[in-house]
């Protein structure tokens, strides 16, 4: 039960990035590498502004301190690749979390970082529930909050449903006269956000280090060829199974706790290759 | 019992059906036109007959046998090789290697790192003849890419005849040629029909090629068919002409 | 020597390039005579060889099957770990212990390609990433047996044992060993590319939907080139740990992955010498960044940024185009 849970919150950090590279997978084309290191940007950002704006206020802006970033590099870098072999544009993301990383490490330190979180947050709410600190509550209220808020976004608002449409068939909604290098910016600004912001809930709950954006993306990418590619309720769904495996693996077997979502990845790809909710045939 | 038998066939997508009750027969030997207008479902009878997806109702024959729901590859096998509307060839490559790679596949090498001189000598003879068949060879070394559509779609034939096909499925052939083009291509149809003796179902919009080469007409109308026989016979039909063929005689005529 | 499916090569152009492929070799056997007189040392030669071939094999998947293999470092650290496991625990024996991480890398290529290649484009890139970071945490894990984080020791290159005579492994003799496999390799490699089974591959990059329709296993023949691919890139891996003495975790890890990639697209994807010239491009380059600034890492991905926004043809493909107009 303590160890499922435990598993439970860190497979909320691989849901909300999986949900951000399968967005950006869908309407962008791109395996977004850099994604983790937006991430990890996120909880930087977040410690460094923190003592000036406090834990709410740093949960607020950080990512979009992140988003700024990601566009900038949208507009400069992967706009010119939209359309080309999707090998330049992993390839060129790659670089981008080389250099990112490597740039945290100059500007914060290569030492962890302790992530002060606010005192009536980081205590437990009963001794017989010990693991339920009000931070944990907190983090998967919000990202229930965050989680529903988008999928409301993408089915009611206008920009929402032209993601959707997008995704199933750009052409067709490139010539119905929609701007698709706004759309394609304004989702991957979403995605960027999920990515900061599951950064900043990271930071308080494991700590800050520059390779947590790396050592987090790696099973988001399994979250969503888990889940299926194409759904982003099923990157979601991927990405807290595995999480909660790796968890409860963690507690009897701990060596094995990495290995354990690879397994699965393996598992799913044998015996249902198109993931949980994939549908068939799509994105291939 | 004729080469090819299509009896009572339908397709449905979901709640559209893109064909219904199909029934025809094509004789060993024969070109045969298929026409009519968009969405009369001739590109769906195509993917039928070459397996590309099974059929929702009623059964196709071919040679003697029934070809529900059988893989692309099984068909292949049995003889049936298709074109498609939109030309597959392997672009940045040589005409003479896209040939060079049919021919090694046909004669099943895919997996084989080497090959003895004398098997490498039937591969470039057996290069050489769908050249010259395909009267393609002048233009050997080029880039299919680097061509123009036309000769793009002549190198598929090539590849397609590298199977040795038994029915060849053609998918708008002429679709977006110039004259000259088109002409290269009726005639390339005609003598792969008369001299190689193989059985050919093509679609095409261009009435006058239609009128010119084919043996029988096949008329699809949304779905369904509308009549079928000899040109003559297809151009003198009232409901053919009422359907669908009037405006298109009226523009040729003009 | 080149790979015969660039075009039908007209006679002059076939001579030139064989005098390039011999220009090449020459130098290449001679390089304990001019590279230190370049203020280079013989290792970093071989190293350069050493990612030459590892590249080499996963442009068979990369550049000519079109498959965008993004773990491969995963092979070449099952090759490191193999050679040394092998020296350790089996027998101190040079070519058992190459032939041991060969085979160990490759006999994980054949296993996890059919299920890498369930799904095509970039979620194969995505699946073969996740598939490298297995082994990866598999070697940081099992302590006892690879070391962990710390990396596998213990081990060194053994003399060589010909007909009773004891040969000692300096670095240049080492070198010889490394140039002759990597001979080796691009012998295969020619043999392959002018070869059905190479065609085919090529056919497999241009279009599936041709092939497959022409009644060729599409799969089997992904499959192939990629097992292909893993056996040569472990034997890499295995000359490579010979080479330090030492493998470890990184040997695994995907910034190698990527380096690998960076590589054959530095070099030229298409082309039989590129994943060679992209080898030694990187790895000087590499070697200059780490003596001269900390954050070479930052450097290497730049590499990265700027091979893709302006080299994306590689250095050969330019040259080519620019020779073609």
């Amino acid at each position: 039960m303590y160890s499922a849970f435990n598993g439970l919150i860190v497979g909320i950090f691989y849901a909300l990035m999986a949900l951000g590279l399968s967005l950006i997978l869908g309407l962008n084309g791109v395996i977004n590498f850099a994604h983790g290191t937006f991430m990890a940007l996120g909880g930087y950002l977040a410690f460094t502004i923190e003592p000036y704006v406090g834990f709410w206020g740093s949960l607020i802006l950080a990512p979009f301190g992140a988003v700024v970033l990601g566009l900038l590099v949208e507009r400069i870098l992967i706009r010119p690749l939209y359309g080309r072999d999707p090998l330049f544009s992993l390839l060129l993301t790659f670089g981008l979390a080389m250099i990112m990383e490597d740039l945290i490490r100059t500007i914060w330190g290569s030492v962890g970082q302790p992530f002060a979180l606010p005192n009536y947050l980081n205590t437990p709410l009963s001794a017989s529930l010990f693991f339920l600190t009000g931070y944990r509550l907190v983090l998967i209220a919000i990202t229930i909050l965050v989680t529903g808020a988008l999928f409301a976004v993408l089915r009611y608002t206008r920009i929402g449903i032209r993601i959707r449409a997008g995704n199933a068939d750009l052409e067709t909604i490139s010539a119905m006269g929609v701007n698709i290098f706004f759309l394609r910016a304004a989702n991957f600004g979403i995605g960027i956000f999920l990515a900061g912001l599951a950064g900043i809930l990271a930071a308080g709950q494991l700590g800050l280090s520059p390779s947590i954006g790396s050592s987090l993306i790696m099973p988001s990418f399994v979250a969503i060829i888990v889940g299926g590619v194409g759904s982003l309720i099923g990157s979601v769904l991927g990405g807290l199974i595995i999480g909660i495996a790796s968890g409860i693996t963690a507690a009897f077997f701990p060596v094995a706790q990495e290995v354990v979502i690879y397994v699965i990845m393996a598992v799913v790809l044998v015996l249902r290759p198109r993931g949980l909710l994939g549908q068939e045939g799509l994105f291939e | 019992m004729s080469f090819l038998t299509l009896d009572g066939v339908g397709r449905r997508f979901g709640a559209v059906q893109a064909l219904k009750g199909i029934s025809l027969s094509v004789e060993k030997g024969e070109l045969r036109a298929i026409i009519g207008p968009n969405g009369a479902g001739k590109t769906t009878l195509f993917n039928l007959i070459s397996g590309y997806f099974p059929p929702s109702e009623g059964s196709i024959q071919f040679d003697g046998q029934p070809i529900l729901a059988v893989s692309p590859n099984a068909l292949v096998r049995r003889g049936i090789i298709r074109t498609f509307q939109i030309t597959q060839v392997f672009l940045s490559l040589s005409v003479y290697e896209n040939l060079r790679v049919a021919v090694e596949t046909a004669m099943g090498l895919q997996l084989r790192p080497w090959i003895s001189r004398n098997v490498r000598n039937q591969v470039e003879a057996k290069v050489e003849e769908l050249a010259a068949i395909t009267r393609i060879g002048p233009k050997m070394d080029r880039i299919v890419g680097e061509m123009s559509h036309g000769d793009q779609r002549v190198v598929e034939v090539g590849i397609a005849l590298s199977r040795h096909p038994k029915l060849l499925l053609l998918d708008e052939p002429t679709a977006g040629m110039g004259d000259e083009e088109t002409n290269h291509m009726t005639d390339l149809i005609r003598r792969l029909n008369k001299e190689q003796g193989i059985t050919i179902l093509f679609v095409e919009h261009d009435m006058a090629i239609v009128f010119g080469i084919a043996d029988r007409i096949t008329v699809l109308d949304n779905g369904t068919m509308l009549a079928e026989g000899t040109a003559r016979e297809i151009s003198e039909n009232p409901r053919v002409q009422s359907a669908y063929l009037g405006n298109a005689l009226e523009e040729n005529a003009a | 020597m080149s790979a015969s499916i660039e075009t039908k090569p007209a006679a002059a152009q076939g001579s030139a390039r064989m005098l390039v492929a011999a220009g090449i070799w020459v130098l290449l056997l001679l390089v304990p005579l001019w590279l230190p007189a370049l203020g280079g040392y013989t290792d970093l030669a071989t190293r350069a060889l050493i990612y030459a071939i590892a590249a080499s094999g996963l442009n068979l998947v990369l550049g000519y099957t079109g498959g965008l293999s993004f773990g491969h470092a995963a092979y070449f650290g099952l090759g490191a770990y193999g050679a040394g496991l092998c020296l350790i625990y089996i027998a101190p024996s040079l070519p058992l212990a190459i032939l041991a991480g060969t085979v160990l890398g490759g006999i994980a290529g054949i296993l996890v390609g059919p299920m890498a290649m369930k799904r095509k484009g970039i979620y194969f890139a995505m699946i073969t990433i996740a598939f490298g970071q297995m082994f990866y945490f598999i070697a940081v894990r099992w302590n006892a047996l690879t070391g962990g984080e710390d990396g596998l020791t213990g081990f060194s290159r053994v003399p060589l044992h010909l007909g009773g005579h004891a040969i000692h492994m300096g670095p240049v003799r080492f070198y010889y060993l490394v140039l002759a496999l990597f001979a080796v390799v691009m012998l295969v490699l020619w043999q392959i590319l002018r070869s059905p089974l190479g065609h085919s591959f090529v056919a497999v990059r241009e279009n599936t939907t041709r092939l497959r329709f022409l009644g060729v296993a599409v799969d089997k023949q992904i499959w192939v080139a990629f097992a292909i691919s893993t056996f040569i890139t472990a034997l890499a891996g295995a000359l490579n740990a010979l080479l330090t003495g030492f493998a470890s975790p990184d040997n695994l890890g995907w910034q190698l992955s990527g380096s690998f990639v960076v590589i054959c697209v530095l070099g030229g994807m298409r082309s039989y010498w590129g994943p060679f010239l992209g080898a030694i491009i990187f790895i000087v380059a590499q070697d200059y960044l780490s003596s001269v600034t900390q954050n070479w890492m930052s450097f290497i991905g730049l590499i990265f940024v700027l091979a893709v926004l302006f080299f994306p043809q590689g250095l050969l493909g330019f040259i080519k185009g620019r020779a073609r107009s």
